[in-house]
């Protein structure tokens, strides 16, 4: 019993920890910048006090609606992520590790090209519909391959040639885009969250929401699933409905984050294992909400940093998710090493 | 209690549609242990994930208390049968007490939050298998008979009325596989367990089941009780023991210590 409450106080420090997080990265986010501005300010902003319509446009149309879509879109990322993880049963996971991101920039990519050269506007929604499909598309070869080959490594490997084959054909889109898209495209392909509108927010909130509470209802399910297909299926789940959810609402968040920020590396494979070292376990019940709150502090930090480091120049956020990232997954795959001895 | 419990009728099992044994009949009563003995590839995990709807049926009907379990719901036949599997699990962050608390997956609500009832049977599972001492060690980091007997634990605590076991003492020691017996006889003097499961210890084989089905070929080679079965001449056959191999005494004596009791 003793165990039982020592672990519950543990989640719960480790939950109120993520909050507290969030909420002083997303001020630090909407308060620093090049143009500084202070508490009293900020709070009059919050409170409608303010005056200064400089001041307040800065928080209120720039700041806040960038601090916004990166907490969503880490959150969504690493959430894709722990999926991911689940469906293969494989640590290092990610929908950019498998190519997925790729997959979805390129159709992004020509959809954009197409559209723009005709001169027609493209709708938040269009964006992350048409980055499902090339998200979909890459998962699909991943699967194919993913059953030919059943090994960990063979799986991330398919993965990273998916992206690279991607990229290349993206890069080739852009290399051959009028001037005047390139620079919209240039930014975007590497991964920002900068240029963010109100409008943009509101489409992914409510994207990246409902997804949200679709997946939280199926930790059950996904938590017999972590034993593996026969287990799961003899305790009454059903798997091929499971296996078909995970594939479909993974490739959803990774579509809104691609469709609105580009590809941003790490977030997805590092972040869940983060959390779940904090919390000592891998429940999904508490994984789900956990990933979404480690993922959006995680990315904002990243994008503070990527604003704020060099100002005025500004890093591409994967830049900055790649260095905090990419050692967590070295830790990752160093530590499965022993556990196998 | 005399009426059927468990009963597969003309059941054919294969992989993508391909037969591998054909016109498998099996009855057996509330509280009976049925062992599937056989050659190494002769198809017993085979039969097995099939009766469990892991693998779905070619031809036959698999039924249960005289309902056909294909048309049952999984959370109905999850209440019923639990099954032990040779698949090596992996699984992350999870104590031996997650692991055998999965168990009781068809009894919780919405979020599968374990209630006080749910976590009293959780400990009864793993006091029955003496597993307790390990409960909070990590899963990934016990041995292959713990895993076995946590695996067991967890299947138990799914309060089946039918146990599907596939090859459940393989890794365990002889003391282990004596306690595991013996948990098997305690439940169903208790609450009637029927228990199927393949076993490679002809020796344990012998001594537990109430019937003995031996898998080799396309057809069941003989299906009765262990004093049919465990014959000398007829397990020479079902093996494909060599006239070479008969001719050593070490192979003798042991074919007829399992055969001794009758």
């Amino acid at each position: 019993m003793k165990q039982r409450d020592r672990k519950k106080t543990r989640y719960i420090l480790s939950l109120g920890l993520l909050l507290t997080g969030s909420l002083i990265f997303f001020l630090c986010n909407v308060g620093i910048g090049s143009v500084s501005i202070s508490f009293r300010e900020l709070a009059g902003c919050f409170t409608g006090a303010e005056t200064d319509s400089t001041v307040r446009n800065i928080v209120m149309d720039l700041r806040m609606p960038r601090a916004l879509a990166a907490m969503i879109l880490g959150g969504a990322l690493a959430l894709s992520g722990y999926l991911l993880q689940t469906f293969f049963h494989n640590p290092i996971a990610g929908p950019f590790v498998l190519g997925i991101s790729s997959g979805a920039k390129l159709v992004v990519a020509l959809v954009m090209v197409f559209l723009l050269g005709r001169a027609v506007k493209i709708s938040s929604f269009a964006l992350i519909l048409a980055a499902f499909a090339g998200a979909m598309l890459s998962m699909g070869f991943v699967l194919l391959l993913s059953g030919k080959v059943n090994n960990m490594s063979m799986l991330i490997i398919s993965g990273v040639m998916i992206g690279y084959i991607c990229s290349a054909v993206t890069d080739f889109v852009v290399t051959f885009a009028d001037d005047a898209d390139i620079v919209n495209l240039h930014n975007w392909s590497k991964g920002s969250f900068s240029g963010i509108s109100w409008s943009n927010v509101r489409v992914m909130a409510a994207v990246v929401f409902v997804t949200f509470v679709v997946i939280f209802f199926l930790s059950k399910p996904i938590s017999a699933y972590e034993l593996g297909e026969a287990y799961a299926g003899n305790l009454g789940v059903n798997v091929r409905l499971l296996r078909g959810l995970l594939v479909v609402l993974s490739s959803i968040l990774s579509a809104c984050i691609v469709a609105f920020a580009g590809p941003v590396s790490f977030v997805g494979v590092a972040v869940p294992h983060l959390v779940k070292s904090l919390f000592g376990t891998a429940k999904p019940v508490l994984m789900i909400p956990a990933c979404f709150l480690g993922g959006g502090a995680f990315c904002l930090f990243c994008d503070l940093i990527a604003r704020t480091m060099f100002a005025p120049t500004e890093l591409s956020i994967s830049t900055v998710t790649a260095v905090f990232g990419a050692p967590v997954v070295l830790w990752v795959m160093a530590g499965r090493r022993k556990e196998r001895a | 209690m005399e009426k059927v419990y468990f009963s597969a009728q003309k059941m054919c099992v294969g992989y993508e549609g391909k037969p591998l044994i054909k016109e498998i009949n099996i009855d057996i009563k509330r509280g009976e242990i049925l062992t599937l003995i056989g050659p190494n590839g002769a198809g017993k995990s085979t039969i097995l994930k099939s009766i469990a709807r892991q693998l779905s049926l070619i031809g036959g009907a698999v039924y249960l208390d005289g309902k056909n379990t294909a048309l049952m719901g999984r959370d109905e036949l999850a209440k019923k049968m639990s099954v032990v599997f040779t698949d090596k699990i992996k699984t992350e962050m999870m104590t031996c007490e997650d692991v055998v608390a999965t168990g009781r997956y068809p009894y919780t609500g919405k979020f599968g939050i374990l209630s006080k009832d749910d976590f009293g049977v959780v400990e009864e599972a793993m006091e029955l298998v003496h597993v307790t001492e390990i409960k909070n060690q990590d899963f990934t980091k016990i041995s292959d008979g713990q895993k076995q007997r946590v695996m067991l634990a967890r299947a138990i605590c799914q309060e089946p009325e039918i146990i599907l076991l596939d090859e459940p003492t393989s890794f365990l020691d002889v003391k282990y596989k004596l306690e595991f017996l013996s948990v098997l006889m305690e439940m169903r003097k208790r609450m009637g367990l029927t228990v199927i499961m393949s076993l490679h210890e002809l020796e344990l084989a012998a001594r537990v089941s109430d019937k003995v089905m031996c898998v080799k070929g396309e057809y069941i080679d003989k299906c009765g009780p262990p004093e049919e079965i465990f014959q000398e001449d007829y397990l020479i056959r079902l093996f494909d023991i060599s006239p070479r191999l008969w001719q050593e005494e070490m192979c003798r004596s042991v074919i007829s210590s399992v055969c001794r009791k009758y």
